[in-house]
């Protein structure tokens, strides 16, 4: 680190960005699909059909049934949680938890019976969303490393900034047809600026929705590391409840959903029922949140034996408490309708290019010389950018054709899914390693597309109930579909791209002309594209 | 309410950016063949930075002032995506797409102040 800011800040943006790029690519890309996760759970649970909404005594029926299920499979749990049935996902979804360190229990429910609901078993969109800010890991691990990620990001922004050196001049520039690093450069600046706002925004709120966990020092000073105290002082949940360690006999849950619903003018989203049998119980009717940027749901806190109201949380937060559900709320952008969300998805897409763009530079920056051996890390870092910007893209689409095609009565199916993810994407990355770079380039990109071509053709097959089959089924499936096929069609010009490029003649014909003679390092993509090596310290 | 005004947001954002960027010399002589002169390129960084903030001002009083401000950023990323796209592969159609965007923007807008006037 040496020389001017400027040139001491481009440094901490190229290493920065480098060593956390591929996490924070993968980071982007399952976040960026988490804008759409409930339609992706959808899509992945074909045999759920929409339902119409449940009134309040059916509704009040559907969570008694749901807690006699859990009376019988979960009579010890410490607590229970019940989703209740929405228009978009008419179970009764259980979730149990037995004790610290156990696996938590669930169950899908047919809210009309109270038996086990007939669907595949998959964790559906769930599972990217959790990868976004767990990556698979151990919840706690996992969390670490993303917020590490994305503190780095971070700098990486703020760093970028500061390096950019004509961020207005160049705000639209982006010259597609000239050399590779130009190109390259450009389109790194245009998706990091255009999209500036939303960066700084999802990066920012991102590390503070898990700020408590980074950053646990007040509340273990202040509350004696009690959170829930924390959480219930601010507003965020009701007051806890310890446990009187005596039996009593959990009142009617029906009645209580009915007056939960009868105080709240919002949906009724989920019940939580903490230590069901105790005495002390407590029946929380946890509501949608209301329209507004805010990410706080309105809860209703039920002595669970003698079902007194005990408390009413709605939106009477204090400022600090309300800047942070504001925070999360932004972040996850739940109140965002059909068009805004479009936007927020776009604006995801530019991230996840921006990462992939950074990455790939890195690299450009570094291509050997006609007659040099590329090195080792150079070789490293191309294999590693193709095995995630197209592996993943690659695993992503082999994760929705297990879902697909794998039996449906396959026991632990929804890991086999997971299984196939993973099996995927660690092909796509092995494969670079012993292939050109270029032609890695180019089959990685169009296995994408044929895996995304082969996702649309195993949903209109699969499912008798596809509109394309069924005329007026649900049109959730044909916009799936559609894009995925545009998905397909951007890594088919991608891989088209690749193959067909040639370097602009001006730039390269000197070395062209000298590479003629004994072909040096397979390696590197085409001699042609590789400039004198000068470092530019402000560019990658 | 909201698409139209989203519409409106997407089509100013349009037409100030793009009036922006004909500001620059760069892109006036990709688009036009000609360097700018100095009050064409006064005019359209008064008409761009203008059109952006009543950008602003619409998703506001449209959308509230909690969503407007977020709408009016979303807005203007997507638009200066389509911007720099088009500009990179058909800069000729960047000024007749900024007058039909700036059209469209102004048909939600004369909608929503003729229904509130009366």
């Amino acid at each position: 680190m040496k020389g001017s800011f400027r040139q001491s800040m481009a440094w901490l943006h190229t290493w920065s960005g480098l060593i956390v790029g591929w996490v924070l690519f993968a980071i982007f890309v399952t976040g960026t699909a988490s804008y759409y996760r409930p339609d992706i759970t959808r899509w992945m649970r074909p045999e759920l059909t929409r339902a119409a909404p449940l009134d309040a005594p059916a509704l009040g029926a559907a969570a008694e049934r749901a807690v006699t299920y859990l009376k019988e499979h979960a009579p010890k749990a410490r607590g229970w949680f019940i989703g209740l049935p929405q228009p978009d996902k008419p179970v009764l979804d259980l979730f149990w938890r037995t004790r610290p360190g156990e696996p938590p229990g669930h169950a899908m429910l047919d809210p009309r019976t109270g038996t086990e609901a007939a669907m595949r078993d998959t964790r559906g969109g769930d599972f990217l969303y959790r990868f976004h800010f767990e990556l698979h890991m151990p919840p706690l691990w996992g969390r670490w490393v993303v917020g590490i990620c994305a503190m780095i990001m971070l700098v990486a922004l703020i760093s970028g900034i500061v390096t950019h050196k004509r961020i207005f001049a160049d705000f639209f520039t982006f010259r597609r047809d000239k050399a590779p690093r130009r190109s390259w450069l450009d389109a790194h600046n245009v998706t990091g600026v255009l999209a500036l706002p939303f960066h700084l925004m999802i990066t920012y709120t991102g590390i503070i929705t898990l700020a408590l966990m980074y950053m646990p020092w007040g509340v273990t000073t202040a509350y004696k590391g009690d959170n829930q105290a924390f959480f219930a002082e601010a507003g965020w949940v009701t007051t806890p409840r310890a446990p009187a360690n005596r039996p009593a006999a959990l009142a009617p849950v029906g009645p209580l959903v009915e007056r939960a619903l009868a105080t709240v003018p919002e949906t009724l989203e989920r019940l939580s029922v903490v230590n069901p049998g105790d005495a002390n119980a407590t029946v929380i009717a946890v509501f949608e949140e209301p329209h507004g940027l805010s990410h706080q749901h309105p809860q209703i806190a039920f002595d669970g034996v003698s079902g007194e109201m005990l408390e009413v949380l709605g939106d009477g937060l204090k400022p600090a408490a309300k800047t942070f559900t504001v925070m999360t709320g932004l972040h996850e952008a739940h109140f965002a309708g059909t068009a805004l969300r479009l936007l927020f998805f776009l604006c995801g897409l530019m991230g996840c290019a921006m990462v992939a763009t950074g990455i790939v530079l890195w690299s450009l920056a570094r291509l050997p010389k006609a007659n040099e051996r590329a090195f080792f890390g150079l070789r490293l870092v191309q294999a590693l950018n193709i095995g995630s910007i197209a592996g993943l893209p690659a695993a992503v689409a082999v994760f929705f054709l297990a879902n697909r095609l794998l039996p449906v009565d396959l026991a632990g199916r929804a890991e086999w899914e997971i299984d196939a993810f993973f099996g995927a994407w660690i092909v796509a990355a092995l494969v670079p390693l012993v292939r050109p770079q270029r032609r890695a380039w180019c089959e990685g990109l169009a296995a994408v597309s044929l895996l995304c071509l082969a996702v649309v053709a195993a949903d209109i097959l699969t499912i008798p109930g596809h509109p394309l089959r069924l005329m007026g089924g649900d049109p959730l499936f044909a916009w799936f579909d559609a894009a995925m096929l545009l998905l397909a069609g951007l890594f088919a010009l991608a891989a088209r791209k690749v193959l067909r490029y040639e370097a602009p003649r001006k730039e390269g014909k000197r070395e062209r002309d000298m590479a003629q003679g004994p072909r040096p390092e397979p390696m590197a993509p085409s001699p042609t594209r590789a400039p004198v090596r000068h470092r530019e310290p402000t560019h990658a | 309410m909201t698409p139209s005004i989203l519409a409106a947001n997407l089509g100013l954002s349009f037409a100030a950016l793009a009036a922006l960027c004909l500001s620059l010399n760069r892109h006036h002589a990709e688009v036009f063949d000609r360097k700018a002169e100095r009050a064409a390129v006064l005019r359209l960084r008064a008409f761009g930075w203008a059109a952006i903030a009543a950008s602003l001002v619409v998703a506001g009083i449209g959308e509230g002032w909690a969503f407007g401000p977020v709408q009016w950023f979303g807005a203007l990323t997507g638009a200066a995506l389509g911007l720099v796209l088009l500009l990179s592969y058909r800069p000729r159609y960047v000024a007749p797409a900024a007058l039909v965007a700036l059209g469209l923007a102004a048909v939600p807008l004369s909608l929503a102040v003729f229904t509130v006037s009366p």
